[in-house]
């Protein structure tokens, strides 16, 4: 799982046009064998941690003071043996320091943890229970029976505000109960300190849990000096490489939005639902802008916590991985943001896989794909953005997801294609091999991007009619 | 031709189709180190059911069974014990 250093030898008989196809902005250090065992010695060490804590501070992704990340990833590094303490101790510190002046929303963090294990144990205890067999459904189904219970409650009343913090802190902590049940099966051994750490992980909590549960952390973890060495190189150039996609991310928005004048993607469609457009060619450009945009902050933002998470010594892949590249709908869908689609595909693709339409292979794909993408994908984002419902009150909320449910749908569909799609001939040759087919795939996702407001958005007939304008169609 | 050679050349294929041309040996990490996205894993699936007879439906799907060929080839064995 983890390369070995050794591997660069091998490339250097490589020919001259594979160098070029090997060359990267930032040197692949981790392959080189005197910066790995450097990487081991203490002073390799201590300019380790001092580049990356240097590094962290001139970011904006801070999980939790520089200085206390810094000392927690000192002590992992140094005494390896003590990692698995360190991370358990994480998510009570990041719940304390968060809440400490909230002692209802502390109270009700420190009670889900002891909650998640509880049912962690649970599961452990009665493998053949309905709520072992069924953990997820049983998950959902309480989650939403307690939205549910918080929408009946009236504002003002004194179970208001204690049900809606439940709420909200259960939204952030459910995606992690849901990796720890499914957990139960996983090899090698269990650990249930693990399982604590992974409710609040030292590298920063989201509502996607990054990088996954801890049977996936137990499998990528650095086993020996040599790989924590090489994780923690590769941590170091992912954080330098987030550090340059903010200078470039910084220079875009100056260029095209202060300096051009492009209004944003939102701006243009505001105005356009106002009766004031901007002119056509605006539109498109605020539009494609708008797509590399999103991919530009989540690249930085993934690469950030993906960097502090192999700091503390676990081997996790990108959540974002040169999407650009992408020759098909469903290859895109992976490389964006790999995360949340494992997310959708471990809790909703596979147990839909396996239980409907067994005798018909292509029905099989679409409707796990539509489990996952359509209801899963809204499902997540519906929970997650819990406040509107509290705001607007449930049946608003829901008409206010109409937009991203078109959005769902759309995706859906072009998912579907592109799996059953895969094994057909594909044509050859650079240009209509992989060129074509790229612009293809971007055209696809920067135009769906028109719909992709969860939450918070225009009526559908708004956005349908500024995607019309796009191709000089008015109604 | 023996079952795990079978296994190797079906996932060669897969990667292959992949555009990943990098070598492949029986216990390297198929999903977690990225060769393979988790989509693909339904690919092995619906091969293991078909070639193999293996009703996951049954015996539960684990994607940690199907991370190797040499993991696949395991799975293989077992559920020829237990039919």
């Amino acid at each position: 799982m983890i390369a070995s250093s050794s591997a660069p030898q091998s490339r250097s008989h490589n020919s001259k046009s594979n160098r070029w196809t090997e060359f990267r902005i930032i040197p692949r250090l981790e392959t080189f064998p005197w910066a790995v065992a450097f990487a081991q010695t203490v002073l390799g060490k201590v300019i380790l941690l001092s580049l990356f804590c240097l590094g962290l501070f001139l970011t904006a992704y801070h999980p939790f003071p520089v200085l206390a990340f810094t000392l927690a990833v000192a002590l992992i590094t140094f005494m390896p043996a003590y990692r698995r303490h360190v991370m358990t101790i994480a998510p009570v510190a990041i719940a304390v320091r968060c809440y400490f002046k909230q002692p209802l929303l502390l109270g009700l963090n420190l009670a889900l943890m002891a909650l998640g294990m509880l049912l962690y144990w649970c599961v452990m205890r009665w493998p053949k229970s309905l709520f072992a067999k069924r953990p997820i459904t049983f998950l959902l189904s309480g989650f939403t029976a307690v939205i549910l219970m918080a929408c009946l409650v009236m504002r003002g009343t004194w179970s208001y505000t204690p049900l809606w913090g439940l709420v909200g802190t259960l939204s952030s902590y459910l995606w992690y109960f849901c990796y720890a049940m499914i957990d139960r099966n996983s090899q090698p051994g269990r650990d249930a300190t693990l399982e604590l750490s992974t409710f609040g992980p030292l590298w920063g909590q989201n509502h996607i849990p990054i990088p996954k549960g801890a049977a996936y952390l137990r499998r990528i973890e650095a086993k020996n000096p040599e790989q924590l060495a090489i994780v923690q190189l590769k941590g170091l150039k992912l954080l330098v490489w987030a550090l340059l996609l903010i200078f470039f991310q910084s220079v875009w928005l100056r260029f095209f939005h202060a300096y051009l004048r492009i209004p944003t993607s939102d701006q243009s469609l505001a105005m356009s639902v106002h009766q004031t457009p901007v002119v056509w060619h605006l539109r498109w450009e605020s539009l494609i802008l708008a797509f590399f945009e999103s991919i530009l902050s989540l690249s930085i933002w993934g690469h950030q916590i993906i960097a502090c998470c192999r700091m503390v010594g676990f081997n996790a892949l990108r959540n974002t991985r040169s999407p650009l590249y992408s020759t098909s709908i469903i290859e895109f869908f992976n490389r964006y943001t790999y995360y949340f689609k494992e997310l959708l595909v471990e809790f909703f693709y596979y147990p839909t896989f396996f239980r409907y339409w067994m005798a018909h292979r292509r029905m099989r794909m679409i409707f796990a794909t539509f489990a996952a993408v359509f209801f899963g994908n809204i499902f997540f984002h519906f929970t997650e953005n819990w406040t509107i419902i509290q705001d607007k009150g449930l049946w608003n909320a829901i008409v206010n997801y109409q937009v991203f449910a078109f959005y769902c749908i759309v995706l859906t569909a072009g998912l579907s294609i592109s799996q059953l799609r895969k094994h057909s001939s594909k044509p050859t040759g650079f240009i209509r091999g992989r060129v074509i087919p790229i612009i293809g795939v971007l055209m696809f996702y920067c135009l769906l991007n028109v719909f992709s407001f969860p939450g918070k958005s225009y009526p559908l007939v708004e956005h349908l009619k500024y995607l019309a304008s796009l191709f000089f169609i008015h109604f | 031709m023996n079952s795990i050679t079978e296994i190797h050349e079906f996932v060669q294929g897969l990667l292959t189709g992949n555009g990943d041309e990098k070598p492949l040996t029986d216990s390297d990490s198929l999903f977690d180190s990225g060769r393979l996205q988790s989509i693909e894993a339904i690919e092995i699936v619906l091969y293991l059911e078909q070639n193999f007879g293996i009703d996951f439906a049954k015996i539960g799907f684990d994607r940690e069974q199907l991370d190797s060929i040499e993991a696949i080839h395991a799975l293989t064995q077992s559920a020829c014990k237990i039919a």
